[in-house]
């Protein structure tokens, strides 16, 4: 998906485009781009967000422009391959979303014909289809140029000299926005709200012709009047689907991240092996790198892989990976970053590629830098993550590290058979969690009046402790501690009371008997417990203060539930501590320094 | 007419348990929710501005609708926070309609052609049917193309002329309304003081679901228009006849034979020797496994079936297992809902989450809750609540 812009009027075009980009960011945003026209083209673009396109581009003069922010499925982000595209001369630029399914074909007979490519996009071949048809009359020639394309588009051209943008769609979505003296063409309603709140939109294949005080639309060869619509609503409901914020949205698309990484790796790959480079014969040992919620995957992934594969696993902190003397020469490494620009992870990969270590990188965005420096990569399918805390990439991360190891699994086909419907159980049994919100919330609002807080768990709920802890301090500013419940009583037993609350993941799995003993001592230091336990454990009913349920999974499937309603707790603590959710104090999306 | 204000906040009780964890609206009919047929006609009528009145299990119309982009259309979502009935949901939407406007049931099933003269009538007008079983709805007494009164489940019908629940409104409307009314009251009280409500007949698709059985009905009818489109992998031996339209990545394994209309959705792993047979309908992430028969049936998501089953005239909702063996034949049945018994011709209709043990076999017309658990070798019959134990 991508999010595109286009601007006319009185003003100078490129702050109204870059902040108009910045509002479609949550279509994706692994590089964007704008040209501005006066006299001749101006085009600044590259592999960045919007916010550090805006820092460094030098200022483009003229006050009519287009933009463009891309989110690749297939393909690299980079400079190059970033919107607007030029034709030959340079007087014609093109923002595009959508797919040319016949882009290979025409780009042959155009370079047959003399037009020279400089990316690897099906999009520029729209610039030098109108730049062959152009003969002063734009309209006609974006018309010709779009009657040879097979596929889906939403685009918009500027051209030099012209005092116009001509705007076209088909199976992707474009509005204009209408304003005096000025005009708007946009992927979206919420991109122009900050302009206008009148807004045309354009039917399919219609051609529409913008000028600063004119729209003019042509459907079917004839023109017709586009119909004006008043926007009453706000930018911000639309992009978040209803929800307050991002996360809870991200939280509640959690079932679909599921189902899509099960299609993706699972259901028709008949779990067949993909990663050339690890072959059972040579996999001894596994070493995953990570930093922040990926790290806590990564933990996880631990118990899975030896539980599954039979192999020692080391999970490691990205940033201190640096400081380790010994790389285990010919160990599979993986790392896992979201964003894949982690800094420290891709100093880590770095490291174990001079090392001499193969690295496979599970990431969310396609050529991402860590996918770049990876021998092999596996993207995670979640989508743009917009929310500061991390959710469903977590979840997909996990959902990778479970297709990995029962991919390499040395356990018995009973359990494998077992493990793989559990699998394609999870997205119904994480909506059950997202079903039992109300619970959730009731808890939160006894939990957000504390300042401090233990979450404790064993065995594979060790990392889901952490990954609670991690989420409630990031978004709630509560100070949360995640622990083993086995180290509790090596200190931490000197801060329980009455005014520290303490949360217990418990497990239907050879941990469980340990957890009571641990709860009971927690409750005789007096401090209010929390159990977050199976559906039907009645013993924890009478031990814990408070009890949320999550359905009954397979233990070694048991973080994934256990995750998301952590999740929802710490939303809802932190919606009732009134805090900024989905950007919280201090923190960046990804960290891209040491 | 440019916008559209749909109410979707009801939980429709009688469709219990299928309405536990979603609202009616949600409820899926050939693998899409009844929201998604009303949007779409809409869309197809060049009505974009979509104004959704949601409440119950807001979550679930959140999370498929979106913003509406995947639909074409830009959507305000308005709750109402306590369901008091149609009039006062609509009410919610004050703030945000413009001078005239569009009201339509998302739990009602319209299709593009139904409302396709109506988006242009000048309010106030309501849009009217003929049906067979008038006496479930509104029945319209009109005169002169005009409509005299709304008679809501009259005991005897006098006409068998029935309000579709949509109306072209102007902002007058708001001045009639009263809270814990329903939108039928209004406009009775809005004639017997003077104004005027047009009527307009369609013969277009309207399909409203009132009860659980209702969804095979509606699943039927729809699946006749659908698209066919064969995506995912087709083993060697499988045969298709007839409108059959199958999701990416779905597998069929050999010698699966299947006889549309039948949709089949996403990442679906079927067979090898799998019989599915007219009027079905599964979900996405549903495996079916070998020798089983499904027929006039609608499955959910995320469904795991068994070997050896037979599975007629059932609804099974999302995330049920069910081991092998498991028998649903269809039969006449009693079934009681609300204190009223109504005769069927039905299998068995499970709730969302169930799991059966081996060799279950279901009554026809049994109703078994949420997430119950039945153990192998056990018969089923009549209503069980949900979180059953069966042992």
């Amino acid at each position: 998906m991508c999010g595109i812009i286009g601007y006319i009027g009185d003003k100078p075009a490129q702050p109204i485009l870059l902040n108009c980009l910045r509002r479609l960011e949550y279509r994706g945003y692994d590089s964007c781009g704008i040209a501005v026209a006066a006299g001749s083209i101006g085009v600044y673009k590259d592999a960045v967000r919007v916010a550090e396109l805006a820092k460094v581009a030098p200022r483009l003069n003229g006050t009519a422009g287009i933009g463009h922010t891309r989110w690749a499925t297939h393909g690299e982000p980079s400079q190059v391959n970033a919107h607007p595209h030029l034709d030959c001369s340079g007087k014609i630029a093109v923002v595009h979303n959508g797919v040319i399914n016949n882009f290979q074909r025409l780009k042959r007979e155009l370079t047959a014909e003399g037009h020279s490519f400089v990316s690897e996009t099906d999009t520029e071949v729209i610039s030098h289809l109108i730049e062959k048809y152009y003969d002063g009359n734009l309209e006609k020639a974006v018309e010709a140029a779009l009657s040879d394309i097979d596929g889906s588009y939403a685009i918009i051209v500027l051209v030099a000299g012209e005092s116009k943008l001509v705007a076209a769609r088909k199976d992707s979505p474009l509005i204009i926005g209408v304003s005096d003296r000025e005009n708007f063409i946009a992927s979206d309603v919420p991109a122009i709200l900050d302009y206008t709140n009148r807004v045309i939109y354009l039917e399919e294949g219609d051609i529409g012709v913008v000028t600063k005080d004119n729209v003019k639309i042509r459907r079917y060869g004839a023109e017709v009047v586009g119909e004006e619509h008043k926007i009453l609503w706000s930018v911000e409901d639309a992009q978040k689907g209803g929800y307050e914020h991002f996360m809870l949205k991200e939280i509640h698309e959690q079932p679909k991240v599921i189902r899509d990484t099960l299609g993706e790796y699972i259901s028709a790959a008949e779990t067949e092996v993909k990663l050339a480079m690890m072959t059972e014969a040579n996999l001894e040992g596994m070493l995953i790198v990570a930093c922040g919620t990926s790290y806590h995957a990564a933990l996880v992934g631990k118990y899975i892989v030896e539980e599954l594969v039979g192999i020692p696993v080391r999970s490691e902190l990205a940033c201190e990976f640096t400081y380790r003397h010994q790389i285990p020469a010919g160990t599979a490494a993986i790392v896992v970053t979201q964003s894949g620009e982690t800094a420290d992870t891709l100093k880590a990969m770095k490291r174990l590629k001079e090392g001499g270590c193969q690295v496979v990188a599970i990431t969310n965005v396609v050529g991402s830098t860590a996918s770049r420096i990876a021998d092999q990569t596996v993207y995670t399918r979640a989508g743009p993550e917009i929310s500061v805390a991390a959710t469903k990439s977590f979840t997909a991360q996990l959902m990778v590290l479970y297709w990995l190891a029962l991919s390499y699994s040395r356990v018995d086909i009973r359990q494998v058979d077992n493990l793989t419907m559990g699998l394609r159980q999870l997205p119904e049994k994480v909506q059950q969690v997202l079903d039992n919100e109300d619970k959730i919330r009731q808890y939160a609002s006894y939990l957000s009046r504390y300042e401090n807080v233990f979450f404790i768990s064993r065995g594979i709920n060790y990392p889901v402790a952490l990954e609670g802890a991690l989420k409630l301090k990031e978004i709630s500013y509560i100070h949360a501690e995640g622990y083993a419940a086995g180290e509790l009583k090596h200190g931490p037993f000197a801060l329980l009371g009455a005014n520290t609350p303490v949360i217990a993941i418990v497990a239907q799995d050879n941990t469980y008997e340990t957890m009571l003993t641990n709860i009971k001592e927690v409750k005789a230091r007096g401090s209010p417990l929390m159990a977050l336990a199976e559906e039907g454990d009645e013993a924890i009913g009478e031990l814990a203060d408070s009890v949320i349920t999550v359905p009954r999974v397979d233990a070694i499937f048991s973080p994934v539930v256990n995750t998301v309603a952590l999740q929802l707790l710490a939303y809802y603590t932190a919606q009732q501590r009134g805090c900024p959710i989905d950007f919280p104090r201090n923190l960046a999306k990804s960290v891209t320094v040491e | 007419m440019k916008q559209a204000v749909i109410l979707a906040a009801g939980e429709g009780q009688r469709l219990r348990p299928f309405t536990a964890t979603r609202p009616k609206v949600m409820l899926s009919i050939a693998d899409k929710p009844i929201l998604q047929y009303v949007v779409e006609a809409l869309a197809q009528n060049g009505i974009r501005n979509l104004v959704i009145v949601i409440g119950y299990r807001r979550e679930e119309v959140f999370d498929y609708m979106g913003s509406g982009e995947r639909f074409g259309v830009d959507i305000t979502y308005i709750t109402q926070e306590k369901q008091l009935g149609t009039a006062h949901a609509l009410a919610q939407a004050k703030g945000v309609t413009e001078d005239e406007f569009l009201v339509l049931p998302g739990d009602n099933l319209i299709e593009a052609d139904a409302i396709a003269q109506f988006v242009a009538v000048k309010p106030e007008a309501v849009l009217v049917k003929r049906v067979d079983n008038p006496a479930r709805y509104g029945v319209v007494t009109i005169a002169k193309g005009m409509v005299k009164g709304i008679v809501e489940k009259p005991k005897e019908a006098g006409s068998n002329v029935v309000s579709t629940g949509t109306y072209a409104f102007s902002k007058q409307i708001f001045d009639f309304i009263e809270p814990e009314l329903d939108i039928p009251d209004v406009l009775n009280n809005m004639i017997a003081q003077g104004k005027h409500l047009r009527a307009r007949e369609t013969d277009g698709t309207w399909l409203d679901v009132v009860y659980p059985w209702d969804i095979l009905s509606l699943n039927g009818a729809v699946l006749r228009q659908i698209q066919a489109n064969l995506g995912g992998i087709m083993e060697t031996g499988v045969s298709v006849k007839g409108l059959v339209s199958v999701g990416k990545d779905t597998v069929i394994r050999s010698n699966s034979y299947i006889v549309g209309p039948v949709v089949i959705g996403d990442n679906c792993d079927i067979g090898p020797n799998v019989c599915i047979l007219p009027a079905t309908s599964v979900g996405d992430n549903v495996v079916i496994s070998p020798f089983t028969e499904i027929k006039n049936s609608v499955i959910g998501s995320d469904v795991n079936i068994g070997p050896g089953c037979i599975i007629q005239d059932s609804v099974i909702d999302k995330g049920c297992v069910i081991k092998g063996h498991f028998t649903a034949c269809s039969g006449q049945a009693d079934v009681k809902v609300d204190d009223e018994h109504h005769m069927v011709n039905l299998g068995a209709m499970l709730g969302e989450g169930c799991s059966l043990g081996n060799s279950v076999t279901a009554q026809p017309g049994v109703i078994v809750g949420n997430h119950s658990q039945v153990q192998a070798l056990k018969l089923i019959s009549g209503r069980l609540p949900d979180r059953s134990l069966v042992v």
